[in-house]
């Protein structure tokens, strides 16, 4: 019995079976679905090939100015400034202020679904989470814009009063509304839900025994939180908050409604009444766009979906990686 | 004697039984501070941000310390902070979705009618009263740019997934990279490309057919990825059976993989739509917004509802923001029933499954 089913030296070599399709049908059937993977291949390069083309003169016109200054003035056709610094800038301030909001809410709502809400609890609360990730972003800007900005500016009022000495919550302007705070807290609004889902689901996926065992070595509810489960799914968890910056990067007409874009860097005051997203500001302008302006917001828009890109291939990676159960 | 018969086992578990003390400790450790809030806010007119973030938030901690080291000594400290921390940052985010459903039901509805569902905006100032003028142009408009995406992305969404699950081509891992970092473009760029490859040079003026087009990639990488998990779930046995049978690859695929894969598949066209309906920015680049009611999709503006929206929001007076709100509340509404469906379709896929 045991001599027969160990492989011995007298075994033949594995055989490595190869089915090809054969028919001329399947091979139209695999050509098709293969030439239909090779248009989403050419079609993201074309995307990245042309708005590089476009970009092109802006990047040589503008140079290094074009990302790290702070100008954008177009008046003059024979003297074109361009350059989107602060909008850089301020997107990258708004995504983290976001995260900033974002991240305790939608863990804290990860952990009350996933350990303590009951069955119908849970299902309800996943069920309007869901909804929210699902809300179109004009409609959470309507919102931000007529509902949200009269209370979040009476906030920024009451920071700068009582914490007006610290320069974060200075504001010279005493206009505290289409500041980065509240485009901060819309941004929040929409990431909580892609954050809270995926942390739900890593939280649920986990292995119960780990949890059991740090209960029954006399570990409390929260020493098991934070010694067990965050760093078991801090690499899902992380993955979702780069996902969610992906967006925030991206988001473009709630942004637009609630912020005052200005082309002037505002390092961080951020209930300041003014900012700059990238996004927002290629809607902003691409009305009445010359030639050399529309070069100059392909080159933004390039910018942008590299930032996007690498944020979104590394929240890819870590997320995969977090998951090892996930076949690919 | 010693008696040996069975004993009845106690109707709960030990930790189960109830213990008047601890729920008494527990129920006053988190209504007291909520009380003294609310009675120290209205006596001294306080604003409420300050007093929950200053008075309510402390007091609540303090609260949830001492009860917890009370009934479950040192260790419950920490686990009362937890399950405080926990449950204040789920009512807020509840509160702020609630706000938000609230907004789009109550505001929406008082600028709904039914002539708001099928007039158009032919003669609509933004100062025209309600009474007049509609989305009906719109929601053509929306229909068409969306179902013709929907018409081209599914099937190319659908072979890219059986490109990915079917073959061993030795290129997939590429192909599934790039469509995952497809879903990472900004939709506003997709637009822009869009727009300066085809309205700018003078291919096209706006028209219905380039804002599918800036869809297309937005859509795309949903429907494939979802799409490729719903045929990932059939059971390979059920393939490879047939492929035993002596059936062609296809035919396989049409007659046995498809329709186990339906509601999935279903799930991915749903989810693809529910991703685009609501997309702004590329359908300001591409589509413009146009007043009468256009059904051709390849020639002339046409208006849709997030541009709608989008046009009545930037116009400031209050008619205006009353239509933006009708028309949110139209996306909602929108979104909604493709997500139920979604719901129940993903269900019936699940309940078998549970089964077996």
């Amino acid at each position: 019995m045991s001599t027969s089913s160990e492989p011995t030296s007298h075994s033949p070599v594995r055989r490595t079976l190869k089915a090809k399709p054969f028919s001329r049908a399947d091979r139209m059937f695999f050509g098709v679905a293969r030439s239909a993977s090779y248009f989403s291949v050419i079609l993201i390069a074309l995307i990245l090939v042309f708005l590089f083309i476009r970009a092109t003169p802006a990047f040589q016109s503008q140079g290094i100015g074009f990302i790290f200054g702070s100008n954008w003035n177009t008046s003059n056709p024979h003297h074109i400034v361009m350059q989107i610094g602060p909008m850089i800038w301020g997107s990258l301030l708004i995504s983290v202020l976001g995260i900033i909001l974002g991240v305790p809410m939608a863990l804290s709502t990860a952990y009350f679904i996933e350990f303590m809400a009951g069955k119908t609890m849970a299902r309800v609360a996943t069920l309007v989470v869901d909804l929210l990730a699902a809300m179109p972003s004009v409609v959470i800007g309507l919102w931000g814009l007529v509902v949200f900005t009269p209370v979040a500016s009476h906030w920024a009022e009451l920071l700068h009063k009582a914490l007006g000495f610290i320069p974060i919550f200075a504001n010279t302007s005493g206009n505290f509304s289409a500041s980065p705070f509240i485009a901060g807290w819309i941004v929040a609004v929409m990431i909580v839900p892609i954050i809270t889902s995926i942390s739900r689901e890593i939280f649920s996926q986990m292995d119960r025994e780990l949890i059991n065992a740090s209960l029954a070595l006399g570990g409390s509810r929260s020493s098991t939180f934070f010694k067990v489960v965050l760093p078991t799914a801090s690499g899902g968890v992380v993955g979702g908050v780069l996902l969610g910056l992906g967006r925030a990067l991206g988001e473009t007409v709630a942004i637009y409604f609630v912020l005052n874009l200005i082309f002037k860097v505002n390092w961080f005051n951020i209930i300041e009444n003014q900012g700059g997203s990238v996004a927002s500001m290629i809607l902003s302008k691409f009305g009445e766009a010359s030639d050399a302006e529309i070069s100059g917001l392909m080159a933004a828009g390039l910018v942008l979906f590299v930032v996007t890109l690498v944020v979104n291939w590394i929240a890819a990676y870590i997320v995969n990686k977090a998951q090892p159960w996930r076949k690919l | 004697m010693t008696d040996l018969s069975a004993q009845p086992r106690p109707a709960r578990s030990p930790w189960e039984t109830p213990n008047p003390s601890r729920a008494f400790k527990v129920a006053a450790a988190s209504t007291i501070p909520a009380g003294i809030t609310t009675v120290l806010t209205l006596v001294f007119g306080i604003d409420p941000a300050v007093s929950v973030l200053l008075i309510f938030v402390p007091l609540q901690v303090i609260f949830a310390i001492a009860v917890g080291r009370n009934v479950a000594g040192k260790k419950g400290q920490g686990d009362a902070v937890l399950m405080f921390t926990s449950v204040f940052f789920t009512v807020l985010v509840a509160v702020l979705l609630t706000s938000l459903l609230w907004s789009i039901i109550s505001q929406g509805f008082s600028a709904m009618s039914w002539h708001f569902l099928y007039q158009n905006n032919v003669y609509i100032d933004p100062t025209t009263s309600l009474e007049y003028g509609g989305v009906g142009h719109a929601i053509v408009g929306t229909v068409l740019i969306v179902g013709l995406t929907t018409l081209v992305t599914v099937p190319l969404g659908i072979l890219i997934a059986v490109y990915l699950i079917e073959t061993r081509d030795k290129s997939r891992s590429t192909v599934r990279t790039l469509v995952q970092a497809m879903s990472g473009l900004p939709s506003v760029v997709s637009g822009l490309f869009v727009y300066s490859m085809l309205i700018v040079s003078g291919v096209t003026t706006y028209a219905g057919w380039a804002g599918s087009l800036a869809l297309l990639p937005l859509m795309l990488p949903t429907v494939a990825r979802t799409a490729e998990e719903a045929l990932r779930l059939v059971p390979v046995e059920i393939r490879n059976g047939a492929l035993a049978l002596g059936s062609p690859a296809f035919r396989a695929f049409w007659q046995v993989t498809l329709p186990a894969a339906r509601s999935g598949i279903i799930t991915a066209i749903i989810l693809g739509i529910a991703r685009i309906i609501g997309e702004t920015a590329p359908l300001l680049l591409t589509t413009f917004a146009a007043k009468n009611t256009n059904f051709n999709v390849f020639g002339g503006p046409i208006s849709s509802l997030p541009t709608y929206l989008y046009q009545y929001v930037s116009n400031g007076y209050d008619t205006s923001t009353q239509r933006a709100w009708g028309a949110a509340l139209v996306i909602l509404l929108l979104v909604a029933i493709l997500f139920t469906a979604t719901r129940i379709i993903a269900g019936d896929r699940k309940r078998p499954k549970k089964k077996a």
